[in-house]
């Protein structure tokens, strides 16, 4: 159902209209990118401030300590520790992450890719981003408020979240700006959902289009269908603080009546699971057709695994119960979720399978996004198999809220979708920029962010396991896990080094911004359909919407006689061995 | 179906989706709260008398068939009709905001406040949450008063697009007069 | 200031072993964690194998010719629907029944009071203080002969221990490291854990949950004493409370009918 709406769009001239209030889903891709750019730093920032808090409690935070916390000498206090793991999180799922995976390179990629000038509503695009620019704005402003921001973990579960666990007006903020949020992520999703069915050039199937897309059009449903669950329990939490309605207040804290806490558990659980893959499907995406771009050959099972990617997205929505197991749901509940839980692992294992298939026999070439690529194989890996002890009830009534759990989910959400989001900075910088980025310096910055993260999410796994459980300002209290000390300090030593080697990426993409090598339309040999036209590619794109014969993955056809080792998709296939 | 025509019922299906999901979210909300409470209404507080939401119901049906005219009409080209049906819609929209209004005063009259408990939560919460939507759609109703002015190829599309959203409230309200008033 | 530490007598994989266990039923959670682990290792060092040799054996240098497949074969889906097949007999059905077996016939499998040994346990949880009470002679709870204790929990050896939890303000989760098992305290609702622990001495309770500023210093002392240490205990705390308890301390006024 190809052939909607593609009109050439006039070129905006004044610089408001050509930057700031752009239509142009190219720019739109950068601002988010910038956006999500410069959230990461923050949130990364405060990460190792709760790093630091955890490995060398009581002493004053290196350099920066005395200008953020000029009350406590230094010295991160505790309530501000909690306002730091609540927004670290929000930051990096809401902010980070999503803007760069979903924002920039969902707008960047799904109409280049699909031979589209622009997303199906233009308009819609840029509100969407200036929704989650105020979104940015009110949840920055929180930080400054009196009584500071939220301090409820990222979950922010009732009834510490209402009025009983946090007076201030940071919490009411906190629901405000991810309500807007929302909007602007329902705004995107409505946008990728029409761009992807009705704008693909002429000749292009569902399974003609690269997995990248594949990736970021199932995370766009994902997000239409689930962040307004998310938008109704952030409305009724906010219903409780500010109008005094009861839903999620219960016991001796519902004055009249009573509400239930762990319904909101629930609703933000039948979002958050969900979450989880919308988060990681375009990161997924970009790794299966980079894996296949780089070895020189069609993707192994790219039917399969955009089939299994798909498996994994309708699974995801009726596992979330495992997150609360230690809630005591009835036992037939628990059971249910478990058995469901595991059988996420067979769409899973397909599509490694598929990865590893595509490397097999290939001619791999390690440019820097596809060691990236092959990092978020590994890491990955890690993450999905230390999933299996949690979605084990038993095992998971020890794990539940302790380290391990943190480890798992940032190997799975942090490690796999940053260095996917790396992977694909590097990999589509030249056509976004029209230059290249220092391959010396990226590889520099590849082993010195993969290293430590290991070290720092590995080490997370092990003091999890040996019993350090979450969200605590300092695990030294207890006597039993002061033995843990060595970790935790490796921990935080990983964590400031990989935090240095992130530099040496700003360095790169700046100065590459401005100095780096010209590119060429095509330096990767890619046949897929952005790697046809200029970089960077003008403002409507495509001078004539490209007529697609091939798939995205034709490499290594060893009929070719075009003198290249892949074909572009506007080419008609050239029959290869039977 | 013409070029964009598919597109722009695809956003809207999309839009619809995430809007009903918001809604489905507060019933599964309200069936726990049911299914959990030993009676309901809970002990202490009365039913709400029917004659209000009711009335409501009514005027959002109406508003909803003068909505299906609107279309009708915009098929036929006659669009001094379209708006004349359109303005009908707007005021029973209206006048469903004053019902609605007036059920607000009554409950708060009969000492049902915002703050009473879960019962009251949820009369309060869920109603003004609908009616938040109905702004909304009051809304899209003045802009496609300002369509059918001087309309264009677009305003067919536009016209659908806008019955749609609010044939949706009207589903949506009466689920909530079944599901919270009558029942 | 020891700015890293590594100069420890045993090994950072010593360290991070989770704490004693003092249960009769933990071991079943550590050999399902051991079970699960082996075979999370056991894939991931053929995830490995496969992304460290092949990006060995087929790097630019040592192939220049890729094979040209899509990998759809019969044979290679043969080998894909082979992996997923494996994946979910020796992954998810093993652990899944393991571990529903242990849930249905262990942990929860609640003890009864009526037909076994039982001591019965409530315990109220609030910003940031755990509360013990303990039934008293008259075996009922919420009459003024409590033992009621704040952050300090004793229970006797080889005794089925049985608490029933809630909460006052905010969600906490009562977990103990050392019997491997961790519930949530939530406002409104009773949830329940049961063990019986077999090895005497002072352990930690934390609350795992986050629950506030001072999250990380809700922990109580845990006591595990032998039987008779326990009896001796108890008759004189339950002297003590009945000679001191008031029964108009609204503090101590939060007992609740036991009740399944």
């Amino acid at each position: 159902m190809s052939g909607g709406y593609n009109e050439i769009h006039p070129e905006p001239t004044t610089f408001w209209s050509k930057y700031i209030i752009s239509f142009d889903h190219k720019v739109i891709a950068k601002q988010f990118l910038w956006y999500g750019i410069i959230f990461l730093g923050i949130g990364g920032l405060m990460a190792l401030l709760i790093r630091w808090t955890l490995a060398y409690p009581g002493e004053a935070f290196p350099v920066l300590g005395h200008l953020l916390f000029p009350n406590s000498a230094g010295i991160v206090p505790p309530d501000s520790y909690a306002m730091l793991f609540t927004m670290h999180g929000t930051i990096m799922i809401f902010y980070a992450i999503t803007p760069i995976l979903i924002g920039a390179f969902g707008n960047y990629c799904i109409p280049l890719m699909i031979g589209a000038r622009d997303m199906a509503f233009p308009m819609l695009n840029m509100l969407s981003f200036w929704f989650a620019f105020l979104s940015g704005l009110v949840l920055l402003a929180s930080l400054v408020l009196p009584l500071g921001a939220a301090a409820g973990g990222w979950t922010s579960y009732p009834t510490l979240s209402t009025m009983i666990g946090s007076p201030g007006a940071g919490q009411t903020l906190w629901c405000v700006a991810i309500f807007l949020f929302g909007v602007s992520s329902t705004m995107g999703a409505v946008n990728y959902v029409t761009t992807v069915i009705t704008l693909r050039a002429p000749g292009m199937g569902y399974f003609d289009m690269p997995l990248t897309v594949w990736g970021l059009w199932l995370t766009a449903i994902l997000n239409a269908i689930f962040v307004p669950v998310l938008g109704a329990g952030v409305i009724l939490l906010t219903l409780d603080r500010v109008m005094g309605t009861t839903f999620f207040l219960a016991g001796a804290s519902a004055t009249s009546g009573s509400g239930d806490p762990v319904l909101f558990q629930h609703v933000f659980w039948i979002f958050g699971h969900p979450e989880v893959y919308i988060l990681i499907l375009p990161a997924w995406g970009i790794v299966s057709d980079l894996l296949s771009f780089f070895s020189r050959k069609p993707a192994f099972g790219a039917k399969a695994t955009a089939l299994s990617m798909t498996a994994v997205s309708v699974l995801s929505t009726i596992v979330y119960g495992h997150h609360m197991f230690t809630t005591q749901m009835s036992p037939l509940l628990t059971q249910s979720f478990m058995t469901l839980t595991m059988t996420i692992s067979i769409p899973s294992a397909i599509f490694f399978a598929n990865w590893l298939g595509t490397l097999w026999k290939g001619s791999i070439r390690f440019d820097s996004p596809m060691l990236f690529s092959l990092g978020v194989v590994f890491v990955f890996g890690l993450g999905g198999l230390t999933g299996l002890h949690l979605g084990t009830v038993t095992t998971d009534l020890y794990l539940h809220d302790t380290y391990f759990v943190v480890g798992h989910f940032h190997y799975t959400m942090a490690a796999s979708v940053l260095l996917g989001g790396y992977a694909g900075i590097y990999f589509w910088f030249p056509k976004m920029f029209g230059r290249m980025m220092n391959e010396t310096m990226a590889k520099i910055h590849f082993w010195g962010t993969m290293i430590p993260l290991n070290g720092i999410f590995f080490g997370m796994l092990m003091v999890g396991y040996g019993g350090m459980h979450r969200r605590i300002y300092n695990p030294f209290v207890y006597d039993s896990l002061k033995r843990l000390i060595p970790i935790n300090q490796m921990i935080t030593i990983s964590a400031i080094l990989m935090g240095a080697f992130q530099i040496i990426f700003v360095i790169n993409f700046l100065w590459s911004l401005y100095k780096g090598k010209k590119a060429p339309n095509n330096p990767w040999n890619v046949g897929t359909l952005e790697w046809t036209i200029p970089s960077p590619p003008v403002h409507h794109n495509y001078d004539v919407i490209p007529v697609v014969k091939c798939g995205p993955h034709e490499f290594g056809n060893p009929n070719l006689k075009t003198g290249r080792d892949f074909q572009y998709q506007t080419e008609e296939l050239v029959e290869g061995p039977a | 179906m013409k070029r964009n025509e598919l597109q722009s019922n695809l956003a809207m299906t999309v839009v619809l989706v995430s809007a009903a999901m918001l809604f489905i979210t507060l019933f599964m909300g309200y069936a726990v709260f049911r299914s959990s409470a030993a009676t309901w209404p809970p002990m202490g507080t009365e039913k709400v008398s029917l004659w209000l939401p009711f009335l409501s119901t009514v005027l959002i049906a109406v508003s909803s068939w003068y909505c299906y005219q609107v279309r009708l009409d915009v098929a036929r080209k006659d669009f001094s009709a379209a708006r004349g049906h359109l303005t009908l819609t707007t005021v029973l929209g209206v006048a469903f905001m004053l019902a609605q209004s007036g059920l607000w005063f009554h409950l708060k009259s009969t000492g049902v406040f915002v703050t009473s408990g879960i019962f009251a939560s949820v009369m309060y919460g869920f109603t003004w949450i609908h009616a938040v939507h109905v702004v909304l759609g009051l809304f899209a109703l003045g802009y496609l008063h300002v369509v059918l002015r001087s309309p264009t190829d677009a305003a067919m599309q536009k016209t659908i697009n806008v019955e749609k959203f609010w044939h949706f409230l009207g589903v949506v309200w009466v689920l909530m007069f079944f599901g919270l008033f009558v029942f | 200031m020891d700015f890293l530490n590594l100069s420890v007598s045993t090994s950072w994989w010593e360290l991070s072993k989770p704490p004693i266990d003092i249960s009769t039923n933990g071991h079943l959670i550590d050999s399902l964690f051991t079970y699960t682990s082996v075979l999370a290792v056991f894939y991931f060092i053929l995830v490995c194998i496969g992304l460290f040799g092949f990006s060995y054996l087929y790097s630019q240098k040592r192939n220049k010719t890729p094979l040209y497949t899509y990998g759809n074969k019969k044979k290679h889906l043969l080998i894909t629907a082979f992996i997923g097949a494996a994946v979910f007999l020796s992954v998810d059905l093993n652990i899944t029944r393991l571990s529903n077996n242990d849930l249905l016939d262990v942990f929860w499998k609640w003890p009864n009071p009526k037909t076994e040994k039982v001591l019965r346990v409530e315990v109220m949880a609030q910003q940031w203080m755990w509360s013990f009470r303990y039934a008293g002679p008259d075996d009922q709870f919420g009459t003024a002969d409590d033992i009621v204790t704040n952050n300090d929990l004793r229970i006797p050896t080889n005794t089925k221990i049985l608490f029933h939890l809630t909460s006052k303000d905010v969600i906490h989760s009562f977990f103990v490291p050392n019997v491997r098992l961790k519930v949530d305290t939530i406002p409104g609702r009773v949830t329940r854990v049961w063990w019986d622990a077999n090895i005497p001495g002072e352990y930690d309770i934390v609350c795992a949950e986050m629950c506030g500023t001072h999250h990380y210093m809700m922990k109580a002392k845990l006591t595990v004493y032998s039987e008779e240490d326990f009896k001796v205990w108890q008759s004189t705390s339950e002297k003590l409370a009945m000679n001191t308890n008031n029964p108009d301390d609204k503090n101590l006024a939060w007992g609740w009918k036991w009740e399944y």
